[in-house]
């Protein structure tokens, strides 16, 4: 087979781990426009939301649904957590502290989870279905589809609650003009607050959705969460749609790439397109509100 | 029979605690850290560095100290780049591995002497920092962290796979000891002798930066660098010298690493040992010499102590790096020193100041 | 003799033109001044000389050679000191090293000679501090040398900063409101330092908010408003156009 008739099946994958590239990276945007801290620790919340449904799934024996709505709100309440416990106390901090005690959380996150949870890869069975369909030709495993239903959901449900609710219009200002939002009775460390247990949240569901697809371990989060990241940057750093678009296109780009090079090389791509994007483009493909031009 | 011994407490471990007291002495405190020329008690550091082995004559402790002194090289690289010129850099456990595959590679395949090798380790490093810092150094913040987090990252992943040369993730094995004109380094502690003096040496190069033009020039690029360019100080160019001159460093690090455990493996040089390496220089204090020494021998330390713990070594190690970073975000001198100091200075200058001497 | 010729320089920030073809020359040996009323473009035109931002349009020479596209430390390393509007004084520095910090174009040595600290370095070192302590023992600040800069009172700040652009021995020293935020007999001690500097040779060009200083120390004034020239010329001239009365007396130009 060459390359043309790979082609749409490497798309379709590109896509799907595109969406979950997009959820991640939606993460960080939620907590960097509330402040600006980059939560290196975004990664574990998606290995936790898959790790600890498949303990409520399989161990306890729960009915799915029930099992993931128990995952996510567990990973939030971590998320909270974590805000109280490492990030509140060094909101004063320079930015290599911030950074590190994210890097810190993120190792006693991976590292507990395979302490409590086992350190064997896991797999949750996909939502229906095993069976590929055929689409156009290309064939499609069903969680493909549910994926990218999911994702388009969360983002509507996020739209809603970042653009009609009071409480995301006290977040949107509290990141635009702090100090007037300040000025308002608009707490900061309170919307930092709910923006890590919205961003824990997101990573959960994402790490849920993906889980079926790939294999996910106590030590895979680090790898997904600056992917992430780089999704984020590449679309436009501290842009929702920015995050989207970037994600779909790391995905994309990343999952093409496997037709031109080995496929141990696959975690390399991310990283050099962040490099070129850094150099060439600091702002990102749509822009970005933090990053003024003249400056980077 | 030494397995039942490792889980008891050992006296010895009490003189664990000798860093801690280290630590205590070397207080880097931001506010006297203009007293940069060398003092008495460098001789008395030196001493004490000369004579530790052969008090605690203990196999373990030598080789614990090995490494913290390979760990101090690296950190002292890195305290230059960041504690001085103000940027950050998650990517120097990647230069770490570069040396240590320099010399893996030519003394293992080439069967190059290893004097040979670890000065090609050095350069090698410096090189591919040359060629990657052009680029990543107009970044600043969390993006120049990203970027060297990035090259970190492509590292691994090439030396992962590129099985020839590297022997992938196994890695390479057998490299020899580190010798010099047919003395071998051999014992632990001999290559202690050869650890810290090179580390010695290093400290007193980067001391003399410091307190020249560019230690000057470094501390003006980190405070303001329009200022800095307001006075011709070549922003970018410093940056990237001082940025090649860590790797170098970490490449020497590299090099004594791969002959003093002779073996040479992608996962000594990850994600895993970049943590604590920043940490050493955050401990240690920002814009302090010592302070990257006295944090590799704290950290080495922690990390050998938890190591016991075996599966809880990791959540137990994140947890000390979260308090550690909340109450000693200056480094630990700092806090527990500064008072204890300024007071000590209070009293010992009462006197004459009463005499009416200052 | 002319050290520094603008030629209709245009700078445009988001549609908004912060300078509009503005074109100003400066005498060597002379103090030129420059005010205008807030937001009126003055610190933009310094920048621009200076090399940290570019303008659009135009061109800027220095001692005859154009610097409009060379980077801030190249112009510099020409000749040219600053001192900035916001304080940027290197505050994790004692205020002896902030000198010799200023002096660092001056001094010999790269990395590998300061590392191993050779012997010129040594003796630079040294006259550097000695040069460094004259400088301080000019300003009044050699009480305070072994202090950190940061812990400086506002005034002797502002100081620091003029000495250390001093200390790169300028031929050129822009000063970005130097007197803002100091007291009367600062203000006064500073007005006698420029005319100082002057007498040593250095062309002083500086902006002013308010023209008090200014009108007393300089030869030439400048006035900037909107992003136009509209008045250039000796203090009492300026002091008497009317453009330049209503430039200061109503808030906003109609126009």
């Amino acid at each position: 087979m060459d390359f043309w008739t790979y082609l749409p099946q490497l798309f379709s994958s590109g896509i799907t781990i595109g969406a979950i590239y997009a959820l991640v990276a939606l993460g960080f945007v939620t907590i960097s426009r509330a402040s600006q801290i980059i939560n290196f620790a975004q990664g574990e919340f998606v290995m936790l939301g898959g790790v600890i449904t498949f303990f409520f799934l399989k161990e306890v024996n729960l009915p799915y649904p029930l099992a993931a709505l128990i995952a996510i709100l567990i990973v939030a309440l971590i998320g909270f957590v974590m805000h109280l416990s490492v990030v509140y106390p060094l909101r004063k901090a320079s930015i290599v502290i911030l950074l590190m005690a994210t890097l810190g959380a993120s190792i006693f996150l991976s590292s507990t989870s395979g302490l409590i949870f086992g350190t064997l890869p896991k797999a949750l069975p996909p939502f229906s279905g095993e069976q590929p369909l055929q689409l156009w030709g290309v064939f499609v495993l069903p969680q493909s589809i549910w994926v990218l239903l999911s994702t388009f959901i969360l983002l509507i449900f996020l739209y809603l609650l970042s653009h009609r609710t009071l409480l995301g219009k006290a977040m949107e200002a509290s990141s635009t003009d702090p100090l007037g939002a300040d000025l308002l009775g608009i707490s900061r460390n309170l919307m930092v607050f709910l923006a890590f247990g919205v961003s824990a949240g997101v990573g959960a569901f994402a790490g849920i959705l993906i889980t079926p697809i790939f294999f996910t371990s106590y030590s895979s989060g680090t790898l997904l969460g600056l992917k992430g990241f780089i999704a984020a940057v590449l679309g436009g750093w501290g842009k929702n749609s920015g995050a989207i678009l970037g994600g779909f296109v790391l995905g994309i780009v990343e999952s093409l790439s496997l037709a031109f090079i080995p496929s141990g090389y696959k975690d390399a791509v991310a990283f050099i397109i962040l490099l070129l994007i850094l150099y060439f483009r600091p702002k990102g493909i749509l822009g970005s509100p933090f990053i003024d031009s003249r400056r980077w | 029979m030494v397995d039942s011994k490792k889980n008891e407490f050992r006296k010895r471990d009490v003189f664990y605690l000798a860093p801690l007291w280290l630590l205590s002495l070397i207080a880097p405190d931001p506010y006297l850290y203009h007293k940069k020329e060398f003092k008495k008690k460098d001789l008395f550091y030196l001493g004490a560095i000369c004579l530790a082995p052969l008090i605690w004559f203990d196999p373990h402790f030598h080789h614990l100290m090995v490494l913290a002194g390979i760990y101090a090289i690296l950190a002292l690289g890195l305290s230059l780049f960041m504690g001085y010129a103000g940027q950050i850099s998650l990517g120097h456990a990647a230069f770490f591995g570069i040396g240590a595959y320099t010399t893996a590679i030519l003394t293992t395949r080439y069967a190059l002497p290893t004097f040979v090798a670890f000065w090609a380790s050095a350069v090698s490093a410096a090189v591919i920092a040359y060629f990657i810092g052009r680029p990543i150094l107009k970044l600043k913040g969390y993006f120049l962290a990203l970027a060297t987090l990035g090259f970190g990252e492509i590292f691994l992943v090439i030396v992962r796979e590129s099985t020839d040369l590297t022997g992938g993730v196994i890695g390479i094995f057998g490299i020899p000891w580190f010798s010099v004109m047919g003395f071998s380094f051999d014992t632990y502690l001999k290559q202690y002798y050869l650890t810290w003096g090179v580390l010695i040496g290093l400290f007193i190069f980067s001391k003399n930066l410091v307190r020249s033009k560019v230690g000057r020039a470094l501390l003006a690029v980190a405070a303001s660098e329009d200022a800095a360019s307001s006075v011709g100080i070549n922003v970018p160019r410093i940056k990237l010298e001082i940025f090649v001159l860590g790797a170098a460093f970490a490449g020497v690090a590299g090099s004594l690493f791969a002959c003093v455990m002779s073996i040479a493996n992608p996962e000594a040089f990850s994600l895993g040992l970049t943590v604590p390496i920043v940490m050493m220089v955050i401990l240690g204090g920002m814009g302090n010499l010592y302070g990257p020494i006295a944090g590799a021998i704290l950290l080495t330390w922690l990390m050998d102590v938890l190591s016991r713990y075996q599966e809880y070594s990791l959540p137990i190690y994140g947890v000390i790096l979260i308090l550690l970073l909340i109450f000693f975000p200056d480094g630990i001198g700092t806090r527990l020193n500064v008072r204890v100091i300024y007071l000590i200075g209070y009293w010992a200058k009462k006197k004459k100041r009463d005499e009416g001497k200052l | 003799m002319l050290l520094l010729s603008i030629e209709e320089i245009t700078k445009e920030y988001d549609g908004i033109i912060a300078l509009d073809r503005i074109s100003l020359k400066v005498e060597k040996g002379s103090i030129k001044g420059l005010i205008g009323p807030n937001g009126a473009g003055k610190s933009t035109l310094f920048h621009l000389i200076s090399g940290v931002e570019k303008p659009d349009l135009g061109k800027i020479y220095f001692k005859g050679r154009e610097i409009t596209s060379m980077e801030s430390h190249e112009i510099s390393a020409l000749g040219m000191g600053r001192t900035f509007q916001t304080l940027q004084i290197w505050g994790n520095m004692t205020v002896v090293e902030n000198i010799m910090a200023g002096m660092n174009r001056r001094l010999k040595g790269g990395l590998f000679s300061c590392g191993l600290w050779l012997p010129w370095i040594r003796r630079s070192e040294k006259e550097a501090l000695k040069e460094a302590k004259e400088i301080l023992d000019s300003l009044g600040l050699l009480g305070k040398w072994e202090s950190i800069a940061s812990q400086l009172p506002y005034g002797k700040q502002k100081l620091l900063e003029l000495g250390r652009a001093l200390a790169m021995k300028p031929e050129l020293l822009l000063l970005d409101e130097p007197a803002s935020g100091l007291t009367l007999a600062e203000m006064r001690q500073l007005s006698e330092q420029i005319s100082q500097i002057r007498q040593e040779g250095v062309t002083v060009f500086i902006v002013e908010h308010h023209m008090g200083m200014v009108m007393e120390i300089a030869d030439k004034i400048a006035v900037l408003h909107h992003g136009e020239l509209i008045a250039e010329g000796t203090p009492e001239a300026v002091r008497r156009n009317p453009q330049v009365i209503e430039a200061y007396l109503t808030r906003r130009n109609p126009n």
